[in-house]
């Protein structure tokens, strides 16, 4: 598979245009940003906020009662969701005095076992809100210092946060489109994927301007070792998505496993959009930049 | 053979080695019959099962002013029930020693009542008029003493170097602190950048005094491990291994019980007051050179300690009837009246006691703990439940499980990748090697550090072996170029090109999850920690390794057999 779609890439991007190679990347991005800017208009917020940041109480429990039964055995409390996952079903509580909260926590742990309670009070979860913006941004404005200091120059550093930025919006509108909610984990995926989406930017960059060479040349070989080294990150991800999921399938006394399912899906489609922002988006700026006439062939020998 | 000896000679290899026999003696994986694997790893709460609380501490910081007559007046009126006039007033001279404050009321004043504040004069003068002195008083007291009477609350100043910060035991609104002032001709300073002093929270002082209170009352509890943690400045973190969410919270909110008995005859003791007479404790200082930790007992517990010290003598014979301190039954103080309170409670009750410790390092650790003892488990603020959670010990063995499941078969994806790509098991076998050391060492750093690895952790380790190997791919790639391997010169200057590309990216990995480690989210800590963790061993060891490992296994290839196919 890796060859083959390296291949695919590089007969692409070689048969194209600058221009012809940011469309693609650019229009998608236009998309995503419009998705999280209406999502942002309705909502007040780009993202659906998990119970980490809205406050509120999570309880999986292993059952056979059906999600329905147990929703309205609770409707007493402030029940707002209840899922199957697995052989357990997972319910969503909305924020409760404490009273209620100890007498729900009570009743749950007598009824049933393998449980799991998460709780999160509405003022930390507000100021985690404020934490989790500011732990985005400063991740990002730290990767584009670095990123400025290895390259020293202005558009190849900003064709690689250019395409960092990208990443993170895409894999936002998905979680967005996708229905998954801003939690701890999926926070913590976008900022891995803030760091982790630049390497192959990285890479191509420093063929291109660092080496001897086509830039063609460059580009075809940054291109081959570039998808290898996503695939194998893709293949440890979605071995970790399966597993998380889909695990209680072969054992039944398996159980999914929550975080590591958010962190992984996130973390996959941020890297599949990195592929085509890598290739596309930072290629056609890169490629147009060292072939200006100015240089008169530095870059291209 | 030449070459693989060579190999073993190579410094950096010696030193992987060194380090890779390390982690796994760190790790000390061992297999006990009916026990299962065992092993010198920590694994979180998710894992071991049992609950957890995050506790919010409230409290309110300002730095603020007053007028110090109005102040005088909006304390002393309430208490008499009468206006007063101000005759003198010393408290705003600059530097003065011993400010002092005069009235005059109409009404009738019991210095006991105002002698909290400092030393009480009382003179009639002509008529109904009396007048009435306080000195040893300072504006500093004087704030507290009227904002913990409007408030209710504890208020305690503390020194910075841009002024006295207030705080506040517990929460009020900008605007009610501002209106409260605002009544005795005060107000919140602000900044020098014009912003107000105001702010939601405690000290460090308070939130590490808090922390020390609770660690004491779960030790005194005969629950040794439970780890408590303080996150930022206002929250605090417990873990209870092994203990479900009901008997955590129950353990958290329930206060000790605090008793002072007096000595009558020999060893019997009878009983003064509970844990519930003490309003206050103060930090403990250095005076009269002796260590004393202060405290004050309320109306009742006041007047039930001068009765019981009448009626078993004390006061004519202190050093036979020592007070005893107790909390949950264990005596954690005892020492005599002194001269001087003896002489004093033969007349009136005493509301602020001082329990003086000794003059040494000793007699100062033993004051601090007083302050926590004399507290009963009792907080110093108001705390609030902001999260918690809880995971059943099975639950948490089905998760760590899985986890294990889920790090190996994430191996073989990747390896499977590899293979495909290069289809040489030269290159597939350190690769994975290395891959695989690297969460080796990883998880020997985890269990020399004693750190608890949860779910966050592993998905930072799963995500470490696909970065990892990412980096190993480019530094594959740079050197074999064409499927060949260049002479050695060529092969350095590569490699020295290919750890350009791996420290830049390593670098951006690192920096992009540091916002983490360092704000407040309990889980990704950890989460962030091992991943940059990961990311540094990576760089440091196991990837220079990978390089001399790769060229040496190919190198004997190509000269010794012909496998190469490409």
């Amino acid at each position: 598979m890796a060859t083959g779609l390296a291949e695919i890439l590089d007969n692409f991007v070689k048969s194209h245009n600058d221009r012809q190679l940011l469309a693609l990347p650019l229009a998608i991005l236009a998309v995503a940003l419009i998705i999280l800017l209406v999502s942002f208009v309705r909502t007040g917020s780009p993202v659906n906020l998990g119970m980490d940041f809205q406050g509120g109480t999570q309880i999986s429990i292993e059952t056979t009662d059906s999600p329905a039964v147990l929703e309205k055995m609770y409707s007493s409390y402030p029940i707002s969701d209840a899922r199957q996952s697995g052989s357990r079903v997972i319910m969503d509580f909305g924020v409760m005095d404490s009273n209620k909260q100890d007498q729900l926590e009570k009743d749950i742990m007598s009824r049933y076992s393998n449980v799991q309670i998460q709780q999160v009070g509405p003022t930390y979860g507000k100021t985690l809100q404020v934490q989790a913006i500011e732990a985005l941004v400063i991740s990002f404005i730290g990767m584009a210092i670095v990123v400025f200091l290895l390259f020293r120059t202005f558009v190849p550093s900003f064709a690689v946060i250019l395409s960092a930025f990208s990443d993170i919006i895409i894999a936002a509108a998905f979680m967005k489109v996708a229905g998954i909610e801003l939690s701890l984990g999926t926070l913590a995926a976008l900022l891995m994927l803030i760091g982790f989406s630049v390497d192959s930017d990285i890479l191509l960059t420093n063929k291109v301007l660092k080496r001897r060479g086509t830039v063609e040349d460059k580009v075809s070989k940054a291109i081959h070792t570039g998808i290898t080294m996503t695939s194998t990150a893709l293949a440890a991800l979605a071995s970790m998505y399966i597993v998380s999921n889909f695990s209680y399938l072969f054992m039944s006394s398996f159980t999914q496993i929550t975080l590591l399912s958010q962190i992984s899906i996130v973390l996959i489609a941020g890297l599949i959009a990195d592929m085509m922002n890598t290739w596309l988006l930072n290629t056609g700026i890169l490629r147009w930049y060292v072939m200006k006439p100015e240089f008169r062939g530095r870059y291209n020998r | 053979m030449s070459d693989k000896k060579s190999l073993l000679k190579n410094p950096r290899v010696i030193i992987f080695i060194v380090l890779l026999l390390g982690s796994i003696v760190a790790i000390h994986p061992g297999y006990t019959p009916g026990k299962g694997v065992t092993t010198n790893l920590n694994f979180g709460l998710e894992l071991e099962g049992g609950s957890w609380l995050q506790i919010k501490l409230v409290g309110t910081l300002a730095q603020i002013d007053a007028d110090s007559g109005k102040l005088v007046s909006g304390i002393v009126e309430p208490i008499i029930g009468a206006p007063i006039q101000i005759t003198s007033n010393s408290l705003d001279v600059g530097g003065a020693t011993n400010q002092s404050v005069t009235f005059t009321t109409s009404g009738t004043v019991n210095s006991s009542q105002l002698d909290y504040l400092g030393t009480v004069n009382v003179d009639k003068l002509s008529g109904n008029t009396t007048q009435v002195t306080i000195s040893d008083i300072s504006k500093q007291s004087l704030i507290v003493s009227y904002l913990s009477r409007a408030l209710d609350a504890e208020v305690v100043p503390t020194s910075t170097q841009n002024g006295v910060t207030y705080e506040i035991r517990t929460s009020v609104t900008e605007q009610k602190l501002e209106s409260l002032l605002e009544k005795v001709g005060g107000s919140i300073h602000k900044n020098e950048d014009g912003t107000s002093t105001y702010k939601e929270g405690v000290t460090t002082a308070t939130r590490d005094l808090t922390k020390n209170i609770l660690s004491d009352k779960l030790n005194s509890l005969g629950l040794k491990d439970i780890p408590v943690r303080t996150v930022g400045d206002q929250y605090i973190l417990v873990d209870f291994a092994g203990i479900d969410l009901a008997t955590a919270k129950e353990i958290a909110e329930k206060p000790g019980k605090f008793e002072i008995r007096i000595q009558t005859t020999g060893n019997e003791t009878e009983h003064v007051l509970y844990g519930q007479s003490v309003v206050s404790v103060g930090i403990p200082t250095y005076h009269d050179q002796q260590w004393h930790t202060p405290f004050t007992l309320n109306d009742e517990g006041a007047r039930t300690l001068q009765k019981v010290a009448l009626q078993t003598g004390a006061i004519d014979n202190p050093e036979s009837h020592y007070l005893i301190m107790y909390l949950d039954g264990v005596k954690i103080y005892g020492a005599p009246l002194s001269s001087s309170a003896a002489e004093k409670l033969r007349e009136s009750p005493i509301y602020s006691w001082e329990a003086s410790t000794g003059s040494d390092d000793a007699a100062k650790a033993e004051a601090t703990a007083l302050q926590v003892h004399l507290r009963a488990g009792a907080l110093p603020v108001n705390v609030e439940l902001v999260g918690s959670g809880h995971v059943d010990a099975g639950l948490g063995a089905q998760f760590k499980t899985a986890a294990l499941i889920t790090g190996f078969i994430s191996l073989i994806g990747v390896a499977a990748v590899v293979y495909f790509k290069y289809r040489r098991p030269e290159i597939l076998i350190p690769m994975v090697g290395t891959s695989t050391s690297e969460v080796i060492m990883l998880l020997g750093v985890a269990a020399i550090i004693g750190w608890q690895l949860d779910l966050a952790s592993i998905a930072a380790i799963i995500a470490t072996i696909g970065t990892g190997i990412d980096h190993l791919v480019i530094i594959t790639d740079e050197v074999l170029h064409e499927g060949k391997l260049p002479p050695s010169k060529v092969f350095k200057s590569r490699v020295g090109k290919a750890f350009a590309i791996v420290l830049g990216a390593a670098s951006t990995n690192v920096i992009a999850l540091s916002p983490l480690v360092v704000m407040g989210f309990g889980t990704l800590k950890g989460f962030a920690i091992t991943a940059i963790i990961g990311v540094f061993i990576g760089v440091i060891f196991a990837r220079p390794v990978y390089a001399v490992v790769i060229k040496e296994l190919l190198h004997v290839d190509e000269n010794g057999s012909a496998s190469i196919t490409e």
